[in-house]
C-alpha cells in the first residue's frame, strides 16, 4: 500500500526574537493508508509541529512533506487550502466548533466549502454521520448546549464529513475526562475501521496511546530512539528515521 | 448559494454574539434614525417653504430683465436688488402665457417706502386745525374737547420735562423750551386761541409738538402689482380688514402682520402677544423672560395712552381703572402702570377689561381702512417721490398669518408703484425733450457753467416787478385740470402697458417647473424678450438658500456621525476579529479560503449595519409618521413661513430612507475593510494553538 504521508528529513525552526528555536530536527516518517497512528512525547517535543506540517497548516524549513503525493512546499495557499479541505480532516484539542452554528451546520460546513453536493446529499451525509457519532438527536443544538465529549464527537463528524484520507487529531482527549476520552478514541478507532481513514493523533496520555496501531515517540524534535516502533496491536511497523 | 445562506446565517447569529456588535449596531441605529428624521424634516420644510414662497408673492418662477445687475430677492426686505425694468409688461405677458403649463403671469415690483407719521400731539393739533378751519361743522364742544386734550398734553410734557430736569445733567433741557411750555400751558395763551387759532396752532406745532419724541417713521416694503390679477393668482391671499382694492383703482392693502406690528397701539399689541403666548403656546409669564419683558414695557410705557386721552376720557379711564383695580389712586399713569402689572393669574381678566372698557376710549390703530397715506420712496435715480394712496384694508396669506417674512410685504397697485419708482418711459422722455426745446432750455457744460450763467457784458439779465402770477397767461390759456388719482380707474391694457420689475409665474403643474422654466427661457430667447427665468428658490434670496444650508448642515452632521461611527466600528471590528482568531483559524484549517473569510467578515458587517440600520430607519420612520399626525408647532413667528402654517406635518422622505441605507452600507463596508483583510491574514495554525 502506498504511503499516504511521507516525511523526509524535515526540519522546522521558529524564529524567536533574534534566536532560532528548532522544533523539529530531521524527522523522517511514512504513514500508510488506514493507519491509526499516535505521536507521543512530552510537551515541547514537536508533536503539534509535526501535525501542523502533516495538516498543511505550516511548511517545513527544510526537508520534504508529501501528503497524498503532494509536496506541500510546492503548493500555494489556495492549493494548500484545497488539500486541507479535500484530503484532510481535523480534530482539535479544544473542539473548535463555530459557536453560532448548530451541530448539523458545524458538520455540514466543510461540505459547503467543497460545493460538490446538493443540499439533499449534504443533509443525508451529515445525518448519517451524526447517527454514527450518536448525536442525531442533537443536530439542532448549539455547541454551548453540549458536553465536552459531545462536542468532540461533533468535531469528529465534521472531520469525517468530506471523507478525507487522513484525519489529524491534536490531543483529542486532553480536555476530556478519562472515560469520555476513552469513548472518543473508541469512536475514532471505529471510524478508522469502517471508513479506512488514516488517523494520526498526538497525545501524551499513555492510555490513549495504547489504542494506536503505531506509535511515534518524539523527544526534542526528533524521533525518540531512531528505531522503528512496533505496533503492539496490529503488529505493523512504522518506518521511522533519525538523520 | 448555500454557502452564502450560511454566511448570512452566521452573520445574523453573530449580531448579538458580542457586546461590541451591539455597540456598533447602536451607533448605526442612531445614525440612521438621525438621517431619516432629519432628512424627512428638511424635505418637509423644503416643501413647506416652497408652498410659502410660491403661494405668497414668489410664484413657481420669476422672470426679470436679463441685463439686470442683480437677480430678484423677494424676501430680503430693504436689500432691493438692482434690476433693470421690463419696459412694457404687456409685451412679455402673452408669450409667457403661451406655454401650456403657465397658469398666470403677475407683474411685480418690490420697493420700500417711508411713511412719516406726526407724533400724537401732531395728530390732535391736526384735528384741532380742521375743527377751527372756516367751514368746519364741528360743534363747539368738540373744539373745546380738543383744546383741553392739547392742554393736557402740554401738561404731560411739562411734567416729563420737570422730571428730566431733575435727573439729567445741566443744560440738557433747553430753557427756551421751558419758556414755550410755560406759555402754552398758560390761561392767557388759551384765552387768545379763539381769537387767532392759526397763529396759536403754528406756535404749538413748531414749538411744542417736537418735544414729544414719539413720531414714527414706518418702513414699508411693498409689492407693486396688478392687484386683481395678484388676488386671483395667489389664492391663499385673504382680506382681513376693509375691502379689496376695486379693479383698476389705485390703492393699497397693508399686510395684516405689518398693520398689527406698526400701526396698532403698542400697549395693545404687547397685550396681544402675551395673550397669544399664554393661550396658544401654553407659556407662563412667571417662567418666560420675554413675556416678563413685555409686561415691564407695558408698565413703563403708558404715555401713548395717556397722551391719546382728552380730559373727559382720562376721567373715565381713571374711574374704570380704580373700579377694576380697587385702588383710590387718581394719577392715570400710575393706574395704567398698576393695570398693566399683569401675572398669570390676573392677565386674562385684565386683557378682557382692556378691550371691553379701555380700548373704546383710545384709537387702537393710528390708520384705518379708507384713510389715505402719503408714501415716500426713493426713485431709481435717488430722488424722493411721494404719492397719496388710499388704504383699502389689510390682507394676509392663509396659514402664514404669523409669518413676519410672508407678512412683511404690503400690496400696492401697479400705477402708484410706477409713480413711486420714477421710471421715465420713452414717451415721457420725448415729452420732456419737447418741453425743454419749447422753453429754450440750454445745456450748460460744467467747465463753462460760470461764464454761461453769469458772464456777458450786462449784469442785468431781466428786469422784473412783483406781481401776481397769472396761471392762465403763463400756460397760454390752457385750463388747469386737477385729477383725483385715487378715484381714477385704469383699464387692464393701461395697467399692463408699462413698467414692471419682474413677473411671478404660476404653473398649473409645479412638478414640471424645471422643464417649463427651460421652455420659457427658450420663448424669451427666441422672441428677443431679454428675460431671465429663475425658480422660486433662487428668487427667494437668502431664504431660498436656507434649505440648502440646512441640508449641508444635516449632511455634515451626519457625515461627522458616520465618520466617528466608521472609526469606532473599525476599532470594534478589529477587536472582534482578534477575539475570533481561533474560529477563523479553524475555518481556514478545515478548508475555507481567504476569500471566504473576507466575504464572511464583510457580510457580517453589512448584515449588522442593515439590521440595525433597518431598526433605526423603522424607528425614524415611525417617529416621522407620528410627527405627521401630531405636527410640530412653529417655535416662533419665523417658523410659520418655513412650515407654511402654524404646524409642520412632515412626510416620510423616501429619498432620505434610501440614502440612509446607502450610507449605512457604505460606512459599514469601509469600516469593515481593514478588519476583514486582517481576518484573511489569520493563519490556520491559530486553530491548533492550545487554550493556554
Amino acid at each position: 500500500m502506498a504511503d499516504i504521508v511521507s516525511i523526509q528529513d524535515v526540519y522546522k525552526d521558529y524564529p524567536l526574537d533574534k534566536v532560532v528555536v528548532p522544533a523539529l530536527r530531521g524527522v523522517s516518517l511514512s504513514v500508510k493508508q488506514g493507519d491509526f497512528l499516535s505521536i507521543v512525547g512530552p510537551s515541547g517535543s514537536g508533536k503539534t509541529t509535526l501535525l501542523n506540517l502533516i495538516g498543511c497548516v505550516d511548511v517545513a524549513t527544510k526537508g520534504t512533506v508529501l501528503i497524498d503525493g503532494h509536496d506541500t512546499k510546492s503548493l500555494n495557499d489556495h492549493q494548500l487550502t484545497d488539500l486541507r479541505l479535500n484530503t484532510l480532516g481535523f480534530i482539535f484539542q479544544s473542539f473548535n466548533l463555530v459557536p453560532v452554528l448548530s451541530v448539523f451546520q458545524n458538520v455540514e460546513f466543510p461540505l459547503l466549502l467543497q460545493r460538490r453536493l446538493t443540499p439533499a446529499e449534504r443533509a443525508k451525509r451529515v445525518d448519517e454521520l451524526l447517527v454514527k457519532v450518536g448525536l442525531d438527536k442533537h443536530s439542532l443544538h448549539r455547541p454551548s448546549e453540549l458536553s465536552g465529549g459531545q462536542r468532540q464527537r461533533v468535531a469528529i463528524a465534521r472531520a469525517l464529513v468530506t471523507r478525507p484520507k487522513i484525519v489529524l487529531a491534536d490531543e483529542p482527549t486532553a480536555n476530556l475526562d478519562s472515560v469520555t476520552g476513552e469513548n472518543i478514541i473508541d469512536l475514532m478507532k471505529e471510524m478508522n475501521r469502517e471508513e479506512k481513514t488514516t488517523f494520526i493523533f498526538s497525545t501524551h496520555d499513555a492510555k490513549v496511546m495504547s489504542h494506536a496501531n503505531s506509535v511515534i515517540k518524539l523527544a526534542d524534535g526528533k524521533i525518540a530512539d531512531g528505531k522503528p516502533v512496533r505496533d503492539k496491536a496490529a503488529g505493523k511497523k512504522v518506518k521511522a528515521g533519525k538523520h | 448559494m448555500s454557502s452564502f445562506l450560511l454566511l448570512l446565517q452566521i452573520s445574523f447569529r453573530n449580531i448579538f454574539s458580542s457586546f461590541l456588535n451591539v455597540v456598533i449596531g447602536l451607533i448605526i441605529l442612531v445614525g440612521t434614525l438621525f438621517f431619516v428624521v432629519g432628512g424627512s424634516l428638511l424635505a418637509s420644510i423644503d416643501k413647506g417653504m416652497s408652498r410659502s414662497i410660491i403661494g405668497s408673492i414668489g410664484g413657481d418662477a420669476q422672470v426679470y430683465q436679463a441685463s439686470s445687475k442683480d437677480s430678484p430677492a423677494i424676501f430680503e426686505g430693504w436689500q432691493i436688488p438692482d434690476l433693470d425694468p421690463i419696459p412694457d409688461f404687456s409685451k412679455i405677458k402673452g408669450p409667457l402665457l403661451s406655454n401650456p403649463n403657465v397658469k398666470s403671469v403677475v407683474p411685480e415690483g418690490i420697493n420700500t417706502a417711508i411713511v412719516v407719521y406726526g407724533n400724537t400731539i401732531d395728530q390732535i393739533l391736526e384735528k384741532l386745525r380742521k375743527a377751527v378751519s372756516p367751514g368746519s361743522k364741528q360743534p363747539r364742544e368738540k373744539v373745546e374737547s380738543l383744546k383741553a386734550h392739547v392742554r393736557q398734553m402740554v401738561s404731560v410734557i411739562q411734567t416729563d420735562m420737570a422730571k428730566l430736569d431733575k435727573v439729567a445733567s445741566k443744560g440738557s433741557f433747553d430753557p427756551d423750551a421751558a419758556k414755550d411750555l410755560t406759555k402754552a400751558s398758560s390761561s392767557e395763551f388759551w384765552k387768545g386761541f379763539d381769537r387767532d387759532p392759526f397763529n396759536h396752532l403754528e406756535f404749538l406745532e413748531n414749538k411744542i409738538a417736537y418735544l414729544i419724541p414719539d413720531s414714527d417713521q414706518i418702513f414699508l416694503s411693498y409689492v407693486g402689482t396688478d392687484l386683481d390679477v395678484f388676488a386671483k393668482a395667489f389664492d391663499r391671499m385673504q382680506i382681513v380688514d376693509g375691502t379689496a382694492v376695486p379693479p383698476g383703482h389705485r390703492g393699497m392693502l397693508l399686510s395684516k402682520y405689518v398693520y398689527e406690528e406698526m400701526f396698532k397701539l403698542k400697549s395693545a399689541h404687547r397685550l396681544d402677544k402675551i395673550h397669544e403666548a399664554l393661550t396658544e403656546k401654553g407659556k407662563k409669564i412667571a417662567q418666560d423672560p420675554d413675556l416678563q419683558d413685555l409686561v415691564k414695557q407695558n408698565k413703563l410705557q403708558t404715555r401713548e395712552i395717556v397722551l391719546q386721552l382728552d380730559p373727559l376720557s382720562s376721567q373715565k379711564a381713571v374711574s374704570l381703572l380704580q373700579n377694576n383695580l380697587g385702588l383710590k389712586e387718581t394719577d392715570l399713569p400710575k393706574l395704567l402702570s398698576a393695570f398693566f402689572d399683569t401675572d398669570d393669574a390676573n392677565f386674562e381678566g385684565r386683557y378682557k377689561v382692556f378691550y371691553d372698557q379701555l380700548a373704546p376710549l383710545v384709537e387702537l390703530y393710528r390708520l384705518k381702512p379708507g384713510e389715505t397715506l402719503t408714501i415716500k420712496a426713493y426713485t431709481k435715480s435717488g430722488v424722493v417721490s411721494a404719492v397719496n394712496i388710499k388704504i383699502y384694508g389689510t390682507f394676509q396669506f392663509k396659514g402664514l398669518e404669523k409669518s413676519d417674512v410672508a407678512g412683511g410685504m404690503s400690496l400696492m397697485d401697479i400705477m402708484s408703484f410706477r409713480d413711486l419708482y420714477g421710471y421715465v418711459t420713452p414717451e415721457k422722455m420725448a415729452e420732456t425733450k419737447s418741453l425743454e426745446k419749447e422753453a429754450g432750455v440750454k445745456f450748460v457744460a460744467r467747465d463753462n457753467a460760470e461764464a454761461d450763467l453769469f458772464g456777458g457784458s450786462s449784469s442785468v439779465v431781466q428786469e422784473t416787478t412783483q406781481k401776481k402770477i397769472n396761471d392762465k397767461a403763463e400756460l397760454g390759456g390752457a385750463k388747469v385740470k386737477r385729477v383725483n388719482l385715487t378715484e381714477q380707474v385704469y383699464s387692464t391694457e393701461e395697467m399692463e402697458k408699462g413698467v414692471a420689475m419682474g413677473a411671478a409665474i404660476l404653473l398649473k403643474d409645479s412638478s414640471k417647473l424645471k422643464l417649463t422654466m427651460k421652455e420659457l427661457q427658450e420663448i424669451s430667447d427666441r422672441q428677443g424678450l431679454g428675460l431671465k427665468v429663475i425658480d422660486w428658490q433662487t428668487a427667494a434670496g437668502y431664504l431660498g438658500k436656507f434649505i440648502l444650508v440646512s441640508k449641508i448642515i444635516l449632511y455634515l452632521a451626519t457625515a461627522i456621525i458616520f465618520v466617528v461611527a466608521l472609526v469606532i466600528i473599525n476599532n470594534a471590528m478589529v477587536m472582534a476579529t482578534l477575539q475570533r482568531v481561533r474560529e477563523i483559524g479553524t475555518m481556514r484549517a478545515i478548508g475555507a479560503r481567504k476569500g471566504f473569510v473576507l466575504g464572511m467578515v464583510l457580510t457580517e458587517t453589512v448584515v449588522l449595519g442593515l439590521a440595525f440600520g433597518t431598526v433605526g430607519a423603522a424607528l425614524g420612520s415611525a417617529f416621522v409618521l407620528w410627527l405627521s399626525r401630531h405636527g410640530i408647532g412653529a417655535f416662533n413667528d419665523a417658523f410659520y413661513f418655513f412650515f407654511s402654517g402654524p404646524r409642520l406635518y412632515p412626510d416620510l422622505s423616501i429619498g432620505s430612507l434610501v440614502m440612509a441605507f446607502i450610507v449605512v452600507v457604505m460606512v459599514t463596508c469601509i469600516s469593515a475593510l481593514y478588519p476583514a483583510l486582517m481576518a484573511t491574514r489569520v493563519s490556520p495554525i491559530q486553530a491548533m494553538a492550545s487554550d493556554d
